[in-house]
């Protein structure tokens, strides 16, 4: 796990400095998202197909999406750099929420058809006030589809606090709607991964939705265009840089003698050769 | 004037649907009440019974649910027909229309090919309550990949629908409530159009060419009858207003030398808007007079008591044919 959240870092650090430079022309980063992200999409295993918001890299890099597969639409070279069906990650949808109906469907869709209907939405916290997402949580739920709902609550949507988003939690929201649900912090992979795990047993065993929401911190401002210092103190970003998952993870992992300087140093190498193949492929 | 007594519209589409359904397993129906009760216009009446629950859907009434699923089922394989229940509520499922129907082949960069139809019963001369007379295809005109079709017969419905379950990409099918049970309508030309896509010349002649889509296709054809002793107009019927079939109608405009253009849509940035700026880019030298348009003037479709007002009729269409030919 911690593999996959150090080259998630990596490649949107990278894909960051390549924005600064002007090789490519926008970036969301996946900063603080990292354990929830990993955590998650490992807990479902690759079976599913998932829909995707539009910040969920380490979920892509972790399906097989390229690095430059996954930087390709922030260039402007097309709408979608990967192959959604063969990876069973489907393309980035920046209207928000559009994205869960068609995840509903789509496992209808499966189910009518004999095949494989299980589906996983992504979905960030303000885009909940969409009203397409309130419509596919109680489509999901009428219509008991195989659907798991990852909210990822990063607190804001661009500069509005999700406090002034919702009265409730969405967790609660989902049970209003008579889908079963859970809130977790976000800051632990396997903590993230064990509650993901129960959630996608449930989604199997009992061919219902489910939705969990976890809590994350969001490092950097919303894009690359978004200055985050205008509306957010400094403390608070503080707080957010504090809380960061990955070396978090990485100092624990550490402490337990669970990896040591070598395998940082070849993970290192990994991540410094992705880097460059990007750099090359971007601004070059 | 002759007239034929064909089977109605809904019958036909009913049959249509049908037979499609029984042609292609991956083909289900899906809208709000057209399973047990058949739709409000029952043009689904029936087919729940034959085909099951699962395949012909009482959706959730929610419009944005049955196109946003639809869009959905599409990726899955499936061919999902959608019902909207009345024209005046499509607006709730123009976002997933807009930005989703319409541009997931591209943003799958054409490994998805959505064939995904959205039926819609249009327009007015029903004595409809509010929003149950609109006539909003214009709107689905403008989006890039979207095509729109709005057939006046069911025998251009059946032709219709077939194409469109089968092209990959949206489709937006305009149904006018006035004739779905109406079996008395205005003889037209037997010749059949060049392709499923194509207009159809409804009515042959020399002195001008009309052209409609929709409902109103028969009263432009009544006018035009009324008047066949002093002029010989041409009528041609659109059947689709996305995309235009311009050949046929520069063809007609080639041969008559006058332009009408008569729909039930409000006429500014309408659907005749764009045929008088195509027809005058690319064929000013036929014309031996100025292109017109008769349509609603822009505001609101009022009250049933004052509908008539609104609609264009056979009375106005031929005071305009004998205004541009006289
Ligand atoms: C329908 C729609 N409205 C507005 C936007 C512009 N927009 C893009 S992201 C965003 C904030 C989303 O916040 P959230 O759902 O919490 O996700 P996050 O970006 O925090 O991951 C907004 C307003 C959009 N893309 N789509
Ligand atoms: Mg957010």
């Amino acid at each position: 796990m911690l593999r996959h959240m150090l080259v998630a870092r990596g490649i949107d650090e990278e894909a960051g400095q390549l924005q600064k430079q002007g090789a490519i022309d926008l970036w969301l980063s996946c900063q603080g998202h990292e354990a929830a992200q990993v955590g998650s999409a490992l807990a479902v295993g690759p079976a599913p197909t998932v829909f995707p918001s539009y910040r969920e890299h380490a979920v892509a890099l972790l399906r097989g999406v390229a690095p430059d597969e996954l930087v390709a639409q922030w260039a402007g070279r097309t709408f979608c750099g990967w192959d959604p069906r063969r990876l069973r990650f489907f393309p980035y949808t920046l209207v928000l929420a559009a994205q869960t109906l068609h995840g509903v469907g789509y496992s209808i869709g499966q189910r009518l058809q004999g095949r494989e209907d299980f589906v996983v939405v992504y979905i960030g916290d303000g885009a909940t006030s969409e009203g397409d997402m309130s419509e596919a949580m109680n489509l999901a739920a009428v219509e008991a589809a195989s659907v798991l709902f990852i909210c990822q609550n990063n607190g804001w949507a661009i500069s509005k606090p999700a406090g002034e988003q919702m009265h409730t939690s969405v967790a609660d929201r989902a049970r209003g709607f008579g889908i079963e649900s859970v809130r977790i912090t976000g800051q632990d992979p396997e903590a993230v991964f064990a509650v993901c795990a129960r959630a996608a047993a449930h989604v199997r065993e009992r061919q219902a939705p489910f939705l969990v929401e976890i809590q994350v911190e969001r490092i950097h401002g919303h894009s690359t265009s978004d200055a985050q210092e205008l509306y957010r103190s400094p403390d608070d970003i503080e707080r957010a840089r504090a809380t960061d998952p990955v070396t978090a993870y990485a100092a624990r992992l550490s402490g337990l003698g669970l990896v040591d300087a070598d395998w940082f140093h070849l993970v290192g190498a990994e991540i410094r050769d992705l880097r460059e193949r990007l750099i090359k492929e971007f601004a070059g | 004037m002759s007239a034929s007594r064909s089977t109605s519209l809904a019958v036909s589409i009913n049959a249509t649907l049908a037979d499609l359904m029984e042609q292609r397993p991956e083909m289900l129906l899906l809208g709000e009440d057209v399973g047990r009760l058949g739709g409000v216009f029952r043009v689904t009446r029936g087919l729940r019974d034959r085909f099951g629950a699962d395949r012909v859907r009482d959706s959730l009434l929610a419009e944005s649910t049955i196109v946003g699923q639809a869009v959905g089922m599409a990726m899955s394989g499936l061919v999902p027909v959608c019902e909207i229940q009345f024209d005046g509520f499509t607006y709730p499922a123009v976002n997933q229309l807009v930005t989703q129907a319409s541009r997931i082949g591209d943003r799958w960069n054409g490994q998805v090919r959505p064939s995904l139809v959205v039926r819609i019963p249009t327009g007015g001369g029903i004595r409809g309550v509010e929003h149950h007379s609109e006539s909003n295809e214009a709107l689905f005109a403008r989006v890039p990949g979207i095509s729109v079709a709005c057939p006046s017969t069911g025998e251009d419905a059946d032709q219709i629908l077939r194409y469109a379950v089968t092209i990959g990409s949206p489709v937006v099918v305009y149904e006018p409530i006035r004739l779905y049970w109406r079996r008395n309508t205005p003889a037209r030309d037997p010749q059949p159009a060049r392709s499923a896509t194509a207009a159809r010349i409804v009515r042959r002649g020399a002195d001008l060419t009309i052209v409609t889509y929709g409902a109103v296709t028969n009263e432009v054809l009544e006018a035009a009858g009324a008047l066949a002793t002093e002029v010989d107009a041409e009528v041609v019927d659109l059947r689709w207003v996305a995309p235009l079939d311009l050949e046929t109608i520069l063809e007609s405009v080639a041969r008559t030398g006058r332009l009408l253009i008569v729909h039930e849509g409000s006429r500014d940035v309408g659907i005749g808007a764009e045929i008088a700026a195509s027809v005058a880019e690319r064929g000013f030298d036929l014309l031996r007079g100025p292109v017109r348009r008769l349509a609603p003037e822009r505001r609101p479709y009022p009250p049933a008591d004052f509908e008539k007002d609104y609609l264009i009729g056979v009375e106005q269409i031929t005071a305009e044919i004998l205004g541009m030919t006289k």
